[in-house]
C-alpha cells in the first residue's frame, strides 16, 4: 500500500507529502465482577496522508496543507480522488511557510516490553489474575472492568526521505470498585494506562481503590472551607500541571494563547512555596506516550523545560518551532516533575483536607481555572480525621502558584512521574 | 437533496452476506456492521488554517458472533473479495484462539442467550438542503475567514476568534441472518470561539450549532459573532462566585447537561446489568418534581444522533425516561436487554467500528413547561442564571453531578444585575436538584455539537437540551 501511495503522490504536482501509517493488533476483555462478559479482537491498518503546496502572495511564502485518511480498502481511483481533493484544498490553506523535516531511512525500533515474550491473547489470563488478586468477591468489591491490550506499529515517512518506524504496546485497564457501607453502597472509577506487564501496579491500584471505596461508603458531606490547607493527591496533581505544559507549548505561544516567555518566572516573583522543575522525557518507562519519534518523525530527546520556576524551553512540533525560530524538541508527552521540599507527613501537620478522588478534576489550560466535584476526601480539623464526599474545589492557578508545595514522595501515573501530593490554599464549596 | 449510500458498502454487500452465511454454519448468531464515514473539518484562526478529514472518518467492519456462552467480536478493515474464505478462517481463528485461552485459564464466562431476530429489511437516507459536495472547500474556508475577520474587528482585546466547521457523511450497513439494514445521513456542526485577554487575565466564550444538516448550517453561524465577542469581553470583568447553595435558572444548554449527566448516563441499562445504576432501584418511583419529564431516543428528536438503526441493528425509538417526575425505564443496547429481559431501545452505539457497543444516549432532553423566563427571574431574590457548558461528569451509582459552566448571571430581587461570575461548578445530589425544579419554561432547545464519553473514553455524538428550568443548586 505504501508503494501505491508513494507512486500516486510522486506523480502529482505538489510540493511535499507526509505519510503516517498505523497498524493495531488488539485483544480486549470485558468483565462483570469476575466473569468474562465479552471478548474482542481487532486488526486495523490505517494511513493518514498530508499533501503540501507551496505558494507566494505579495512577496510572502506560504505552505498549504491538507490531511486525508486512507483506508486499505480504497481503490487506486478513490485514493487519487482523495489526494486530488487534498491537493486542491492545500492551495488556499494560507499558512506561513515552514520546511518539512529532512531525513533518511532509519532502522526499525522495537521498544522493549515483556509483552514481546508471547502472543497478545496469551497475556489475557496474566492480566486477569493481577486484576482479581486484590478483589474481595464476597463483597463484590470489583464491580466490572475492561482490558485493552494493543500492539502498535507506527511508520512515518515524508517526501524529503525521512522514513522511521517503531513498535510499542499500549494497555488500558478501566475498572470500577464498589463497597456497601452502613449508609449506602458506593463506587469509584479508575482508568489506568501503561505499556508493560507490571502486575504489582494493577494489584496495588485495585487494592487502593477498594480501600477508597470503603472510606467513601462511610464519608460525610464535605464542609465549606475558605482559604483552607488542601492536599491534592494522585491523578489531580498530574492534571494540575497541564496548565504549565500547555502554556509552554510553542504553538500556544505562537498563537498568543500563552503569554509564557523564555526565562520568565512563570510562577511570578517572590515565590514562597516550591519552585517548579519539569522535564519532558520521551523514554519514561511504562508510559504509553514513550516513543522515539514524534508525529513529524523528529527524534525525541529528554529536555528540561522549566527549571526553578523559570521557563527554559518551549516544546512542540517542527512547524511552530520554525515559526518561532527555535530548534524543535518535538511533541513529548511524558512529564517528569522534580519532588518538592515537604514530606506528606509535614503537609499534614496542620488541619487539612486531602482530596484523593474527584468526579473529573479539570484544569483550564487557557485561563488557569481549576475545579472538580469531590468523590473522596479526608478532612482533619486538628482533632479528628474523617472521610468526606461531595462538594467541590475551585480556584485559579495564578492565585495559588506562589505558595504551593510539592511532596518529597513521588509516584507515576502513566506519562507523569512526580510529586504524589500538591499542597495549596483554596476554597471548598460544601455543606 | 437525498444522501446517497456509500458505493463501497453497496459493492461489499454480497461479500458481507457470504461472510455471515459462512460463519453462521458454526455460530448460532452472526452479524456484521459495516461503516464508511467521510468527513471534512475546516478551521480558521488568526494565525492559520486547518483543513483535513474529520476525526470521525472511518471505513471498516465489526463481526459479532455467539460463541456458545456469550458474544465475541472482531474489528477489521481489510477485505479481499477474491479471498473471502481466508477472511472467514481468520475471523474464526480470532474467536477460537481467545476462547481457548480463556477456557484453558479456567476463567468464568458470563452466559447470554442467543439473540433472536425478526426478519427485517429497511433503509434510511436523510435529506439535506445543501450537500457538502455542492460547495467547494475554498468557499467554506472563505466563509469562515469572513466570520473571523468580522469578529476580530470588534475589539483589540481579542487574542483570537476561532471558527470551525465540520461535515460528516455516514453510511452504515447491518447484515445478519435475518436483517438487512442500511442508512446514509449527514450531520454538520460549527463552533465559534472568542479568546480575549486583559493584562494577564484570559477568558473564552463560544457558541455552537449542529444538526442533521449539510452546508446550510453555515448560515446559522453568521449572526452570532458579535454576541460571542461581547460575551467573552464581559467575562473579563467576571468575579469568582461565593460558594454556596442558590436559586438557579439553567439555560437550555445547562438543562441539557443536567438531563445528560444526571439521568441520561444513569439510565444506560448496561449499568443496570453491572449493578452500577441507582436508577434501577427507582423504576416507577419519583426521582424529581412533577414538572420533570425527560426523553431519549434516535426518534425523540431530529438531531445528530437520529438514525434508523443503531450499531447493533436495532431500530431507533423514542423512550420516555421520566414522566412527571416518575422514572419510567432506561435505554439499552441488545445484550443488556437480553440479560435484563427487556426490549432493546436502539441505543447500542459504538465510538467506531473498532470499539465495543454500549448503551448510549442519542437525543436526551427535558420537555417544556408553562412558565415564562421573565417570571422565573422575577421569582428569585438572590441567585444566578447559569449559561455556557464546559463539561460534565456522571456518577450513576451515587447520583452525584458535576457541571462545569462558563458563567452565572447574578439575579437580585427578581432582576438581572449585570454582574457575572465565572467559571461556575455546579454539584449536587441528582434527586435533590430534580426535586427542587419548580418552574419550567415553554420552549425546548436541543444542542448537538458535543460528544459524550462513557467514563473517560468511547466518544460518540449525542444531543441534549431542554427548556429553562428553575431549581436549587450548589455552586462553587
Amino acid at each position: 500500500m505504501i508503494t501505491l501511495l508513494k507512486e500516486i503522490l510522486n506523480n502529482m504536482t505538489i510540493d511535499g507529502w507526509h505519510i503516517d501509517e498505523r497498524k493495531i493488533h488488539a485483544k480486549e476483555l470485558f468483565y462483570i465482577r469476575q466473569d468474562i462478559d465479552m471478548s474482542r479482537s481487532k486488526d486495523v491498518h490505517n494511513f493518514e496522508v498530508t499533501l503540501y503546496k507551496d505558494f507566494e502572495e505579495e512577496g510572502t511564502k506560504y505552505k498549504g496543507s491538507s490531511v486525508t485518511k486512507i483506508a486499505p480498502t480504497m481503490s487506486k481511483e478513490e485514493i487519487t480522488e482523495a489526494f486530488d481533493d487534498a491537493a486542491y484544498a492545500a492551495t488556499f490553506v494560507k499558512n506561513p511557510f515552514y520546511p518539512l523535516l529532512d531525513g533518511q531511512k532509519e532502522d526499525h525500533i522495537q521498544m522493549t516490553s515483556a509483552l514481546d515474550e508471547k502472543a497478545l491473547e496469551a497475556w489475557l489470563p496474566d492480566f486477569t489474575e493481577a486484576l482479581f488478586k486484590s478483589d474481595i468477591p464476597s463483597a463484590n468489591a470489583l464491580n466490572s472492568a475492561e482490558l485493552f491490550l494493543n500492539k502498535n506499529f507506527i511508520h512515518i515517512l515524508n517526501s524529503k526521505g525521512l522514513d522511521v518506524s517503531y513498535e510499542n504496546y499500549s494497555i488500558n485497564l478501566e475498572f470500577i470498585t464498589n463497597w456497601s457501607g452502613e449508609k449506602e453502597e458506593v463506587e469509584l472509577y479508575k482508568d489506568m494506562n501503561f505499556s508493560d506487564y507490571a502486575p504489582e501496579l494493577i494489584v496495588e491500584e485495585v487494592a487502593s481503590m477498594i480501600a477508597f471505596c470503603k472510606e467513601r461508603a462511610e464519608a460525610t458531606p464535605t464542609p465549606a472551607l475558605n482559604d483552607f490547607n488542601v492536599l491534592l493527591t494522585g491523578e489531580p496533581v498530574k492534571t494540575f500541571f497541564n496548565y504549565h505544559i500547555a502554556q509552554s507549548n510553542v504553538r500556544s505561544v505562537y498563537e498568543q494563547i500563552s503569554t509564557f516567555k523564555i526565562d520568565d518566572k512563570i510562577q511570578g516573583d517572590d515565590i514562597v512555596g516550591d519552585k517548579l522543575n519539569i522535564t519532558l522525557d520521551p523514554t519514561l518507562k511504562n508510559s504509553t506516550f514513550s516513543k522515539p519519534y514524534d508525529l513529524d518523525g523528529l527524534k525525541l530527546i529528554k529536555t528540561k523545560i522549566i527549571e526553578d520556576g523559570i521557563l527554559k524551553h518551549y516544546w512542540g512540533n517542527s512547524r511552530f518551532s520554525h515559526y518561532m525560530s527555535i530548534e524543535p524538541i518535538g511533541n513529548i508527552r511524558n512529564l517528569v516533575v522534580d519532588p518538592g521540599s515537604k514530606s506528606i507527613e509535614e503537609m499534614k501537620a496542620q488541619p487539612y483536607l486531602e482530596l484523593v478522588e474527584f468526579s473529573d478534576f479539570q484544569m483550564d489550560q487557557l485561563t488557569g481555572d481549576f475545579a472538580g466535584e469531590i468523590r473522596l476526601g479526608r478532612y482533619f480539623d486538628g482533632t479528628t480525621l474523617k472521610p468526606v464526599t461531595s462538594g467541590s474545589l475551585s480556584g485559579n492557578i495564578k492565585d495559588v502558584q506562589k505558595e504551593f508545595y510539592l511532596s518529597k514522595e513521588t509516584h507515576q501515573e502513566n506519562n507523569y512521574l512526580g510529586p504524589k501530593t500538591l499542597q495549596l490554599k483554596v476554597n471548598i464549596a460544601g455543606n | 437533496m437525498k444522501v446517497k449510500m456509500s458505493k463501497f458498502l453497496t459493492d461489499q454487500k454480497s461479500h458481507l452476506k457470504k461472510i455471515v452465511d459462512d460463519l453462521s454454519k458454526e455460530f448460532k448468531y452472526v452479524s456484521i456492521l459495516a461503516v464508511d464515514t467521510k468527513g471534512k473539518a475546516y478551521g480558521v484562526t488568526r494565525t492559520g488554517y486547518n483543513l483535513g478529514d474529520s476525526m470521525w472518518t472511518e471505513r471498516g467492519f465489526v463481526v459479532r458472533a455467539y460463541n456458545g456462552i456469550n458474544y465475541s467480536e472482531y474489528s477489521f478493515n481489510q477485505i479481499d473479495p477474491n479471498n473471502l474464505d481466508e477472511l472467514v478462517s481468520k475471523i474464526k481463528n480470532e474467536f477460537e484462539s481467545s476462547t481457548a485461552v480463556l477456557k484453558a485459564a479456567k476463567l468464568n464466562q458470563n452466559g447470554y442467550p442467543v439473540i433472536e431476530e425478526t426478519a427485517l429489511k429497511d433503509a434510511f437516507y436523510s435529506d439535506v438542503d445543501i450537500h457538502p459536495s455542492e460547495v467547494t472547500s475554498k468557499e467554506k474556508i472563505n466563509r469562515l475567514t469572513g466570520l473571523m475577520e468580522e469578529a476580530l474587528s470588534y475589539s483589540d482585546k481579542l487574542v483570537d476568534f476561532r471558527c470551525n466547521y465540520e461535515e460528516v457523511v455516514i453510511s452504515k450497513m447491518f447484515i445478519s441472518t435475518k436483517k438487512e439494514l442500511e442508512q446514509a445521513y449527514i450531520w454538520s456542526q460549527g463552533f465559534l470561539l472568542a479568546i480575549v485577554r486583559d493584562e494577564d487575565k484570559s477568558k473564552f466564550y463560544y457558541d455552537s450549532f449542529a444538526g442533521l444538516k449539510g452546508v446550510e448550517l453555515m448560515d446559522e453561524l453568521k449572526s452570532v459573532t458579535k454576541d460571542i465577542v461581547d460575551g467573552a469581553l464581559k467575562l473579563l470583568d467576571a468575579e469568582r462566585i461565593e460558594p454556596g447553595e442558590y436559586d438557579i435558572i439553567c439555560a437550555p444548554d445547562v438543562s441539557g447537561l443536567i438531563a445528560h449527566e444526571a439521568f441520561g448516563h444513569g439510565v444506560e441499562m448496561d449499568m443496570f446489568v453491572k449493578n452500577r445504576a441507582r436508577a434501577y432501584e427507582y423504576l416507577q418511583k419519583p426521582v424529581g418534581s412533577n414538572l420533570v419529564s425527560m426523553h431519549d431516543g434516535a426518534k425523540a428528536a431530529y438531531n445528530v444522533s437520529s438514525y434508523l438503526f443503531d450499531d447493533e441493528g436495532t431500530l431507533g425509538s423514542d423512550t420516555k425516561v421520566i414522566n412527571e417526575g416518575i422514572l419510567q425505564t432506561g435505554i439499552s443496547d441488545v445484550l443488556s436487554a437480553l440479560k435484563l429481559g427487556t426490549t432493546p431501545t436502539g441505543n447500542g452505539k459504538r465510538e467506531s467500528y473498532e470499539r465495543k457497543a454500549y448503551s448510549r444516549m442519542t437525543s436526551t432532553f427535558f420537555t417544556g413547561g408553562q412558565d415564562k423566563l421573565e417570571d422565573m427571574i422575577a421569582s428569585i431574590d438572590k441567585g444566578y442564571l447559569l449559561e455556557g457548558v464546559m463539561s460534565g461528569m456522571e456518577d450513576p451509582k451515587n447520583w452525584g453531578i458535576q457541571c462545569m459552566l462558563i458563567q452565572g448571571k447574578e439575579i437580585i430581587d427578581g432582576k438581572l444585575t449585570g454582574k457575572i461570575v465565572s467559571p461556575v461548578i455546579m454539584t449536587g445530589y441528582v434527586p435533590d436538584v430534580l426535586n427542587s425544579i419548580d418552574m419550567v419554561s415553554e420552549d425546548v432547545k436541543i444542542y448537538g455539537s458535543g460528544t459524550c464519553g462513557k467514563g473517560h473514553k468511547e466518544w460518540v455524538k449525542t444531543a441534549d437540551g431542554g427548556p429553562f428550568i428553575k431549581a436549587k443548586g450548589r455552586l462553587g
